[in-house]
């Protein structure tokens, strides 16, 4: 795959982009037909595939006409909430990495490499051990007060870092290591107190859609889909921002106003996805890229497709983790698993032009 | 004939003779205090507290505490100063191979190679025998894989640095995966043997890496002086008629190994392997990590975050590995942040032409 950000020629006119790009960067309709066909078989195959397999039309059945009791029990109250959860922290997910490289004008910003899905975790550990929280609808707040603290401070200490020593990609994943670091380590501070919540986030701490249930969906939506249509209304002041701080206020964006605005929406998404389905990497990261390789570095046409790839791609992993290993693999690392071969497939195509 | 050398004295005894580094040398004195200090506080504090007259009694005699200090706490210390030096070594060597003050065995990934290992050996039943061989192996792949995938023919490229990211975040995620699929027990064990923790070791360790670190002492030697070396661009060396890359080479291996097997009977503690050459090196305020400094520097640092985890928190002991994260964490960010974490040498050695950041913004300006 050819990203824009990273490809190997540093200054592409058009005629030199592989044909494929342009191509695809001619027809949008053909991009968005394939992305949302895409999404649509794989929540289908979501609803489908498990310990207990399901026919399409059995699925269909159990969803509409609620027919065999077994099947719609399967359908309606685990495979409907966990496909909904997968859907929604996906969408966020890949929005998030969308704004926070367009923010960090860093091509390997993720939630999860840059220490914001850490955040989010220590929040969420914090509000059920400590203030003992239950539901989804409390400690989500924390999640996003967390991410919030958590991002302000890499992206603080990484501009500062960034201005003194010239660093670029590396001091900025370092900065997210050592945030992840010593959040890990309060967080597991925190758990240690409490042996009970360390069970459980053992589980919950690899990223996961098993087990979530509709009060959990639910919680989650009107946060995410906010924190989406925020996304989706500030794409004009993203594309300035692509241009640089001083371009953008010449061309008349509110620099200061949209950055602002887009960190908030990272906090807000990443909390949300990590309180209902635990720090899940690699979304964040691949997606924009496929995003951008597909329809180009438009922030309009980014968000729309990140909106589809993203979801798809949770969803597929946890999929994959249902079927691949017995006794489910968890989404989060089957994610992991396809995005640092990616991760380190961008390191290896960045340094060829460096060296 | 009298050499002068800036900020060196020069010894002889008879045939030999050889310089020292007047203030490293003081740095070695103040550190070597430190770690008496900070080791007798760790024999005091504990559940019960015992003075100091009573540890130096116990220690040379037969009182009350002889369980306490001399089965409990001492093998624990001991454990601590042997375990805190062969981790700060092998970051010493890593950083100044690569040329880096921030590729340490956890950043590329040597910590979570042998930490994949010796979850594979806990989980699937290989008994704790096979714990230390098998995370030496774990960690000397993964070394392996990271140099494979960041750099060709260099050891000095950032690019090395992010692809241990990478492979870590990788190697990690296996981790996880093993520790679900695992038996409940088994996925305890491994994970308290993760974190890194000197809680319930004792002889056994100590000896073990207390041994090893004798056996690497002839190459430790061999290293101080390879370093000075090492240091030298490409093409300077091949005027001096030195072979850097070999020198290169055996560097890493042997500061890959002395993380693996110090890893293998500590669990991976973390950042003391980053923190502690830093730290000797601005104390000392030399180009690069002096060796013994930096022994002594990891020591006390891993004798202090034990003790301070199993006294400092009331009733709950907090493992070394997770103090040593938090504040390692911290000080990496500060040493990001700083001026001094590329030295004047390293801009020197890099080539000219332009970065990611400035590609990326010719890229969109387009």
């Amino acid at each position: 795959m050819s990203s824009p950000v990273l490809s190997p020629r540093p200054a592409p006119a058009a005629r030199d982009r592989p044909p494929a790009a342009r191509v695809a960067r001619r027809r949008p309709v053909l991009v968005y037909s394939v992305a949302l066909l895409a999404l649509a078989l794989i929540t289908l195959a979501s609803l489908a595939v498990g310990a207990r397999d399901l026919a399409p039309a059995e699925v269909w059945d159990a969803l509409v006409h609620r027919g065999d009791p077994v099947a719609t029990a399967v359908v309606w109250e685990q495979r409907l909430p966990r496909t909904a959860v997968g859907l929604l922290a996906g969408a966020g997910l890949a929005v998030a990495g969308v704004l926070m490289q367009t923010l960090t004008r860093n091509p390997l910003a993720d939630p999860r490499i840059f220490g914001v899905a850490a955040g989010a975790s220590l929040g969420v550990v914090l509000g059920i051990s400590v203030f003992g929280m239950t539901s989804i609808g409390q400690y989500v707040w924390l999640g996003i007060a967390g991410a919030l603290v958590a991002g302000v401070v890499g992206y603080a200490v990484s501009t500062i870092a960034t201005r003194n020593t010239g660093g670029g990609v590396v001091t900025f994943a370092l900065c997210g290591a050592a945030i992840d670091a010593s959040l890990s380590a309060v967080i597991y501070a925190v758990l240690a107190t409490d042996v009970q919540s360390f069970d459980q986030y053992r589980f919950w701490a690899v990223g996961s859609l098993a087990g979530r249930d509709g009060a959990v969906a639910a919680g989650m939506a009107p946060f995410l889909l906010g924190g989406l249509l925020i996304a989706l209304i500030l794409a004009r002041g993203l594309d300035g921002l692509q241009l640089g701080a001083e371009t953008a206020a010449g061309l008349g964006h509110r620099v200061g106003l949209t950055r602002a605005a887009a960190a908030l929406t990272v906090a807000l998404l990443t909390g949300a996805a990590v309180s209902a389905a635990g720090p899940i990497g690699f979304v964040g990261l691949v997606i924009p890229h496929l995003a951008r390789w597909a329809l180009g570095a438009s922030h309009r046409p980014m968000l729309a497709l990140s909106l589809l790839f993203g979801p798809a791609l949770l969803l597929g992993a946890d999929i994959i983790g249902r079927i691949v290993v017995e006794g489910e693999a968890p989404a989060g690392i089957v994610c992991a698993c396809l995005g640092a071969p990616m991760l380190i497939a961008l390191v290896r195509r960045a340094r060829r032009v460096t060296t | 004939m009298s050499l002068d050398l800036p900020g060196r004295t020069a010894l002889r005894a008879g045939a030999y003779s050889m310089t020292v580094h007047r203030r490293s040398a003081a740095v070695c004195l103040l550190l070597l205090a430190v770690l008496l200090c900070a080791a007798t506080v760790s024999l005091c504090l504990g559940d019960t507290y015992i003075t100091f007259a009573d540890v130096v009694a116990t220690l040379t005699g037969e009182t009350g505490y002889d369980r306490t200090v001399e089965v409990l706490r001492l093998p624990r210390t001991v454990l601590a100063i042997v375990a805190g030096a062969a981790l700060a070594l092998s970051g010493a060597l890593i950083q100044s191979v690569a040329r880096n003050p921030l590729a340490s065995p956890d950043i590329i990934g040597v910590t979570a190679g042998a930490g994949l290992a010796a979850t594979f050996a806990l989980t699937a039943g290989l008994g704790y025998a096979m714990l230390g061989p098998s995370a030496l192996t774990g960690g000397l792949a993964a070394a392996a894989i990271v140099l494979a995938v960041g750099s060709r023919g260099s050891l000095s490229a950032p690019r090395f640095v992010l692809a241990g990211i990478a492979v870590a975040v990788l190697l990690k995620s296996g981790t996880q995966l093993l520790l679900l699929a695992a038996a409940p027990i088994d996925a305890q064990r491994a994970q308290i043997w993760l974190i890194g923790t000197l809680a319930g070791r004792g002889w056994n360790e100590a000896a073990f890496l207390g041994v090893f670190l004798a056996l690497a002492l002839p190459f430790l030697i061999w290293a101080q002086r390879a370093l000075d070396t090492s240091d030298l661009d490409d093409p300077t060396a091949t005027g001096l008629g030195v072979r850097v890359t070999g020198r290169r080479v055996g560097l890493a291996v042997l500061g890959v190994v002395l993380a693996s097997v110090a890893v293998s009977q500590v669990g991976a503690v973390e950042f003391v392997a980053l923190a502690a050459p830093q730290i000797a090196r601005r104390l000392a305020r030399t180009s690069r990590p002096p060796l013994l400094a930096t022994a002594l520097a990891g020591a006390v640092l891993l004798v202090a975050a034990d003790g301070l985890g199993r006294t400092a928190f009331g009733d709950y002991q907090i493992p070394a590995g997770v103090l040593t994260a938090a504040i390692g964490g911290l000080y990496l960010l500060y040493l990001l942040m700083t001026k001094g974490t590329r030295n004047e040498k390293n801009a020197a050695g890099r080539r000219p032409g332009l970065g990611l950041r400035a590609r990326l913004e010719r890229v969109r300006h387009l």
